[in-house]
C-alpha cells in the first residue's frame, strides 16, 4: 500500500519532520518498506496558457506559442511578445486553455525513477520550428496511463507561470507500506484511519471526519424501518443475503447520474492521489469510488443500474448476495471468463451474477459514457471466503486486498452516503442490509495489568489519553478500565489488545530492557553429539555440507529408492524438490558429482538431519516418525582400489571416538538406506551387543554411473539416534605395558573378522589392531599382522 | 538366449514393423506410430534395467570385515588441513550456547509437522489469510514441513510446564530447519534455519523480552549495540513487534543503520490456554528469528545460496 504523506496530513496535523514522522510511523503503527521522494519531481514544470495554436499542414502537430508568466526561465527564448514557442502533437491543445508546460532541461516525470531519466531540451521540429520543452499529457506527468491528450488545468486554481508543485502539492513523499503487517488491521488501509494512528502517535487527539460517525446526505424521513436494516420508503429494492456469514452487512443506493459538467475535463486533484496510491484513472464514478477506498478502506463497486435491471430481467432489482454454484461462470471487467467455485460469493440481479462479490464486478453491468443511473454498493464480505477466491482465480485488486483483511461492517453505511455526496447524485433509492453484523465488545483491564505485561509505569492520565486519541472510550473506576472500540476497530477482543495500543502507542522502544532471572539449562545431548562428530569428521579431513530436504523422483531413482516410500509435495516450486528424502546419501551423491566436476581431486562429504520414510509411520503425537541420520560419501578421481575400506575406516574410528564398537556384517537389508549400495561390497554395522548402526560400502555400478562419479567411490549412512544412546566417552589408556607384532597365515577365505576373534581369544584384554594384509603371488594363502598392545 | 539377448531381438522386431506404416491407411497412421513408439519405449526401458542389473552382476565380492584389501595399504583419513564444518552448523551451535548461558533450555525443531502445530495450535483462525503469508509447502497428506520454528511453541509449552507449577520459569530456544514456497535469489532461499525462543512465567514482562534479545545481540556480535523495534503481526503473539539492530560497526554498519533481526511478542493467552497454562496466572514471550542472515552478516557473505551448495571450494575456504 502506498501512503502520501501530503494526504495523510490533510487529516492530521504533523508538528515533527517527515524523516521523524516516518521514524515514529515505524516504531509505533507499521513497516515502512520504502519511501518514494517525490519532493524534485515536478520541478521546472510551470502553468502555461495557449496563447496562439495553428495546425502545422500535412501533420498532427500545432505550433503554439504559450505565455509561462513573465519570469526569466533557464534555456529559454521568449519572442517580443513574452511568449515561448512549443510545438505539440494532441489533438485537444487549443487556444485559452491552460496546460502544464515542461520547461527544457526538466525532467519528464513519469522517467524519474528510470536509469536514464527523460529529459525535454530545445528541438528543431520538422526541421524549421524552434520548440522549447513540451506540453505534458497525464502520462508523461506519471498521473496514469492516458494519453488520449494534453492535461487541462482549471483556470480557477491556477495562473500562467504557477509551478504544476504548488497548485497541487506535488512535493511529497510516499510511503510504501508493508501490508503484511497489517494483516489484523483493515482500518490502516485508508487514509483517514492511517492518520488517527498517527495523530495517536504524535499524542494528538484525532479529528474525526463527521461523515464518519454522521449521515447527512439521505433527507429526513427518507427510510423507514426493513427487516434488520433499513430501506428508503416505497423502496423498489429487495436485497437477500443468503448466509450472514458471507455477508454480515450489504448497503446499496440507486443514483440518478448528473450530466458532466465543463469541470469534468480538468486535471483533479482526486486523478492525481489515485495514481499516487499506484490506481489508474478511469471515470468519474469508478474514480470517486476509488478515491473513497483509497481514503476511508471501505471498496465500492457502482453497477449500472439499468444494465443491471436489464440481465435480471425482473421488474424491481432484487439483489442477491449468495455462494455460487459450482459451476457458474461470470465475465469480469478484465475481460476474463471466471468458473465460478462454491466458496465464492456472488452479487447477483435476480440470480443472474454481476459481480463477484469483493473482488471484481462483471462485465455485463459495467458503467460507461451512456450510464444514466448506477447502483452503487458498499458492503462487507467474509475475509475467508475471499481469500479463497483470491487464490483460486489469482485477483489481487485493490478492493480484494481489503476485503481479505476483515472490511468492518459498522462503516458500510457511511461511506456510501459520502460517495453519492462526492458524486452529487441524487439517491432515488436506498437499502442497508444486515444480518449478522455485531458491535464491538467492551474490554475490561487493569492500569496495573497494562504495566505488569509491558515492564512500564504509565500512568492511568497517560493510559486513558493514549486510548482515547484514537477513539476508544473509556470509563475507569479505580485501577479498572473498561474500554469501548469504534465501530472500525474489529481487532480489539481482549486486554491484551488494549495492552498493545498502550505499549505501540506510546513506543516499544520507551521501555527498559531488563533481563528475567533464569535457571541453569540442561545439556542437549544430541546438539552436543552433533557437533562432537563434526569436529571429529573435521580432524579426519571430511567437509560437512548441507544439502536440501527435499529431493526429485530422478535423484531417488538413480539411487535406486522406491519414491513410493517417500511424501510427497503438492506444491513444489519445482520437480526437483518434490519429494521428501528417505536418507541422506542419495543428495551427497549428487554434491560429489558437482565436486568432482570442479574438479575436486580427493573429497570425503558428510551431513547429519533429519529423514522421513512412510514406511515408518506415525509418532504418538500422530505426526510422522522422524529419524537423525549421518551419511558420509568419499570419492577420489584417478584412485584405483577398493573404496570400502576408505569409508568403513571413517565409520569406525569415528565410531570408535565415541565409544562406539562395531562389527561388520554382510549387507542383506533392503531398507531404504541399504539400497545404493553393493551386497558383495558393502556391510550392515551392528553394534556388538546386536543393534544396527546403519551401513557402509561401495555403491552399485548402476547408482555410480546414474550419478556419474569415479570409480573409487564409497560411503556410509548411520542411525545417529542409536549413536545418541550409545557414545559415551572413551576411556583414555593408560601406558602400555608390552607391544608385540604377530603374522597369521590363513587360507584367502577366511575372513577377517575370524582371525581377529581367533587372536582375541590368546590376548585377552589386548588392544589389537591390524597392520597389513598380504598375499604373496601365486600363494595361496594370505599373511594378517597384527599389532598387539597389553595393558 | 538370455534376457538382454531376447529384449534386443525384441527390439529388433520391433524397429522393423515402422516399415510398415507406409502400408496404413494416413489417417490410421498417427495411432499406429503412437501404439508403435510407447512399445518401444517400454521394451528401452526394460533394456536399461537388465543391463544395469548385468552391471551389477560382474561385481567382486571382498571381505568386509577386513581392514583393507590383501596387498593393500592400510586406509588413511584426509589432512585436517582439508576438513571443515558448516559455517551454519557452528553459528548454530554458537547461538544455542550463548541462549544456554542465558539458562534456556535447547529442543530442536521438526522437518515435518502437521497443520495443528504449525497453525492451530498457535491461534491462527481456520483459513486465515495469515496463513498464507507464510508460503508453506504441503504434502499429499496434508502435512507441513514448517515454515517457523513456532511449530514446535506449544510442544514446548507443554513438555516444560511442570516446572511452572513447581515454582519455576519455562526458557526454551528451539533450533530448526524451516521452508518456505518461494523463489531463491542471492537473499532468499526456501530452506533456512531459525531459532525460536520461548520464556513464561509468573511475573516476566515485555521489558523482559527486550531485555534478553539485546542481551543475546550483544554476545553474538560480541559487541554493544543500539536496538529498536516496530510493530507486527503474528496471531500468536499480542502484542507483537519486529526486533532490529543497528548493524554492527565492525561489520560495516552506519549509524541509523538498522535490520531487522526477528519477529517477537507477548505469547498471546489462546497459545497458552491451548497448552494447559492458565493465562490469567502466567505470561510469556516468544521469538524468532533466521540464523542464515545472522551468519551472513557475521561473515560478510552476500549469497546466502552457498550454504546449501555443496560447493567445496566455499566449505573449504569458510571453515
Amino acid at each position: 500500500m502506498r501512503i502520501s504523506l501530503n494526504w495523510l496530513k490533510k487529516y492530521v496535523s504533523v508538528p515533527v519532520s517527515n524523516e521523524d514522522l516516518i521514524r515514529l510511523i515505524g516504531a509505533r503503527l507499521v513497516e515502512v518498506e520504502g519511501v518514494i521522494d517525490e519532493s524534485a519531481k515536478y520541478n521546472n514544470i510551470y502553468v502555461a496558457k495557449v496563447v496562439s495554436a495553428e495546425k502545422i499542414p500535412d501533420t498532427h502537430l500545432t505550433l503554439c506559442q504559450i505565455y509561462v508568466g513573465d519570469k526569466e526561465i533557464d534555456k529559454v527564448e521568449k519572442n517580443e511578445a513574452g511568449l515561448v514557442q512549443v510545438v505539440c502533437g494532441a489533438p485537444n491543445v487549443h487556444i485559452g486553455m491552460l496546460a502544464a508546460w515542461i520547461a527544457p532541461g526538466a525532467i519528464v516525470p513519469v522517467s524519474v525513477h528510470e536509469d536514464a531519466p527523460f529529459v525535454i531540451g530545445k528541438r528543431k521540429m520538422l526541421n524549421k520550428y524552434d520548440s522549447f520543452g513540451m506540453l505534458a499529457g497525464a502520462d508523461e506527468l506519471d498521473f496514469g496511463g492516458d494519453h488520449s491528450g494534453i492535461v487541462e488545468i482549471n483556470p480557477s486554481e491556477a495562473q500562467p507561470g504557477d509551478l504544476l508543485s504548488d497548485v497541487f502539492e506535488l512535493n511529497d513523499l510516499i510511503l510504501e507500506i508493508e501490508n503484511k503487517s497489517l494483516t489484523h488491521r483493515p482500518d490502516c488501509f485508508g487514509i483517514i484511519g492511517f492518520a488517527r494512528e498517527v495523530a495517536g502517535i504524535l499524542g494528538e487527539k484525532f479529528d474525526e471526519p463527521e461523515f464518519l460517525t454522521e449521515e447527512k446526505v439521505f433527507p429526513k424521513g427518507f427510510f423507514a424501518k426493513w427487516g434488520n436494516g433499513i430501506r428508503a420508503k416505497k423502496s423498489e429494492l429487495t436485497v437477500n443475503i443468503a448466509n450472514p456469514e458471507i455477508c454480515p452487512r450489504y448497503s446499496c443506493a440507486v443514483i440518478k447520474v448528473v450530466e458532466p459538467t465543463a469541470e469534468d475535463k480538468y486535471l483533479s486533484e482526486m486523478k492525481i492521489l489515485l495514481a499516487k496510491s499506484g490506481m489508474q484513472s478511469v471515470s468519474k464514478i469508478v474514480d470517486i469510488t476509488n478515491y473513497l477506498m483509497l481514503l476511508t478502506g471501505q471498496p465500492l463497486h457502482a453497477f449500472d443500474y439499468d444494465k443491471f435491471l436489464a440481465v435480471g430481467g425482473s421488474e424491481k432489482p432484487i439483489v442477491n448476495v449468495r455462494l455460487a454454484y459450482g459451476g457458474e461462470t461470470i465475465e469480469l471487467l478484465d475481460g476474463k471468463e471466471i468458473v465460478c467455485v462454491p466458496s465464492d460469493i456472488l452479487i447477483t440481479s435476480n440470480d443472474v451474477p454481476v459481480a463477484m462479490a469483493g473482488a471484481m464486478g462483471g462485465k455485463n453491468t459495467e458503467i460507461d459514457e451512456s450510464t444514466n443511473n448506477v447502483l452503487l454498493e458498499s458492503a462487507s464480505f467474509s475475509l475467508f471466503n475471499l481469500r479463497k477466491t483470491q487464490m483460486e482465480h489469482g485477483i489481487f485488486s485493490e478492493a480484494i486486498t481489503r476485503f481479505t483483511k476483515g472490511v468492518p461492517a459498522g462503516g458500510t453505511f457511511n461511506v456510501l452516503a459520502e460517495a453519492i455526496k462526492e458524486i452529487n447524485g441524487k439517491p432515488l433509492d436506498a437499502c442497508d442490509a444486515f444480518v449478522g453484523w455485531k458491535k464491538p465488545q467492551e474490554v475490561v483491564v487493569s492500569v496495573s495489568e497494562i504495566n505488569a505485561l509491558l515492564g512500564t509505569d504509565y500512568s492511568k492520565k497517560l493510559i486513558i489519553e493514549t486510548l482515547s486519541n484514537v477513539g476508544f472510550d473509556i470509563e475507569s473506576s479505580g485501577d479498572v478500565l473498561t474500554v469501548w472500540a469504534k465501530v472500525w476497530r474489529t481487532d480489539i477482543h481482549i486486554k491484551e489488545d488494549i495492552i498493545e495500543e498502550v505499549g505501540r502507542l506510546l513506543g516499544y522502544d520507551n521501555i527498559e530492557p531488563t533481563l528475567p532471572r533464569h535457571a541453569t539449562a540442561e545439556k542437549n545431548r544430541m546438539l552436543e553429539l552433533k557437533s562432537h562428530i563434526r569436529e571429529i569428521m573435521k580432524e579426519y579431513g571430511a567437509n560437512e555440507v548441507l544439502t536440501y530436504s527435499f529431493v526429485s523422483e530422478r535423484l531417488l531413482k538413480k539411487a535406486g529408492l522406491d519414491a513410493n516410500n517417500s511424501y510427497k509435495i503438492v506444491n513444489s516450486i519445482s520437480p526437483d524438490l518434490q519429494y521428501v528424502r528417505q536418507t541422506i546419501v542419495p543428495s551427497l551423491l549428487e554434491k560429489a558429482y558437482l565436486n568432482q566436476k570442479l574438479p575436486v581431486d580427493k573429497f570425503a562429504i558428510f551431513e547429519v538431519n533429519k529423514v522421513y520414510q512412510k514406511c515408518w509411520g506415525m509418532d504418538d503425537e500422530n505426526v510422522p516418525v522422524e529419524r537423525m541420520q549421518m551419511g558420509f560419501v568419499v570419492a577420489e578421481r584417478k584412485t584405483t582400489g577398493d573404496a570400502y575400506y576408505k569409508a568403513k575406516f571413517f565409520a569406525e574410528k569415528m565410531l570408535e571416538e565415541l565409544n562406539i564398537k562395531v562389527k561388520f556384517l554382510p549387507l542383506r537389508s533392503l531398507a531404504a538406506d541399504a539400497l545404493p549400495f553393493e551386497n558383495k561390497r558393502a556391510a550392515e554395522i551392528w553394534t556388538l551387543d546386536d543393534q544396527y548402526v546403519g551401513v557402509v560400502g561401495e555403491f552399485k555400478n548402476s547408482v555410480r554411473r546414474n550419478f556419474k562419479l569415479a570409480e573409487y567411490l564409497a560411503g556410509f549412512e548411520l542411525g545417529v539416534d542409536l549413536i545418541n544412546q550409545l557414545a559415551g566417552i572413551r576411556a583414555v589408556k593408560s601406558d602400555f605395558e608390552v607391544k608385540d607384532q604377530i603374522d597369521e597365515t590363513v587360507t584367502t577365505d577366511k575372513k577377517y573378522a575370524e582371525v581377529l576373534a581367533e587372536v582375541s581369544g590368546k590376548y585377552p584384554n589386548a588392544v589389537i589392531t591390524p597392520v597389513s594384509i598380504y598375499q604373496p603371488e601365486g600363494a595361496s594363502k594370505k599373511n594378517i599382522t597384527f599389532h598387539i598392545e597389553k595393558y | 538366449m538370455n534376457e538382454l539377448e531376447s529384449l534386443k531381438k525384441e527390439l529388433k522386431d520391433l524397429n522393423a514393423q515402422y516399415a510398415q506404416i507406409r502400408d496404413i491407411a494416413p489417417e490410421e497412421r498417427g495411432k499406429f506410430g503412437r501404439e508403435l513408439n510407447a512399445r518401444k519405449m517400454a521394451i528401452l526401458e526394460k533394456i536399461r534395467v537388465a543391463e544395469e542389473a548385468a552391471l551389477d552382476v560382474a561385481v567382486e565380492p571382498l571381505d568386509v570385515t577386513a581392514p583393507c584389501g590383501v596387498n593393500e595399504p592400510l586406509p588413511t583419513t584426509y589432512s585436517v588441513f582439508q576438513g571443515s564444518r558448516h559455517p551454519l552448523m557452528t553459528e548454530l551451535d554458537r547461538v544455542v550456547s550463548i541462549y544456554q548461558m542465558m539458562g534456556f533450555d535447547v529442543v530442536e525443531s521438526r522437518q515435518l509437522d502437521d497443520e495443528f502445530h504449525m497453525f492451530d495450535s498457535l491461534n491462527f483462525a481456520k483459513e486465515h489469510p495469515a496463513r498464507d503469508g507464510y508460503d508453506t509447502f504441503r504434502t499429499e497428506e496434508g502435512l507441513i514441513p514448517p515454515a517457523h520454528t513456532s511449530t514446535m511453541q506449544h510442544r514446548v509449552l507443554k513438555m516444560y510446564r511442570d516446572k511452572l507449577a513447581q515454582g519455576g520459569e519455562i526458557a526454551v530456544v528451539v533450533p530448526g530447519r524451516v521452508y518456505r514456497n518461494e523463489d531463491v535469489d542471492a537473499t532468499h532461499e526456501h530452506t533456512f534455519y531459525q531459532c525460536e525462543g520461548v520464556y513464561v512465567s509468573r511475573d516476566c514482562t515485555m521489558g523482559d523480552m527486550l531485555g534478553i534479545l539485546r542481551e543475546f545481540f550483544e554476545k553474538y556480535y560480541e559487541q554493544k549495540l543500539n536496538i529498536r523495534t516496530q510493530p507486527g503481526y503474528f496471531p500468536f503473539t499480542e502484542p507483537s513487534l519486529e526486533f532490529l539492530i543497528e548493524k554492527p560497526k565492525a561489520l560495516g554498519g552506519k549509524k541509523g543503520d538498522y535490520l531487522e533481526m526477528l519477529g517477537c511478542g507477548m505469547i498471546h493467552p489462546n497459545v497458552l490456554k491451548m497448552a494447559g497454562i492458565d493465562p490469567n496466572e502466567y505470561h510469556g514471550f516468544a521469538w524468532g528469528g533466521g540464523i542464515d542472515r545472522l551468519v551472513m552478516l557475521r561473515y560478510g557473505l552476500m549469497d546466502v545460496r552457498h550454504f546449501e551448495s555443496g560447493d567445496l571450494r566455499f566449505l573449504r575456504e569458510i571453515k
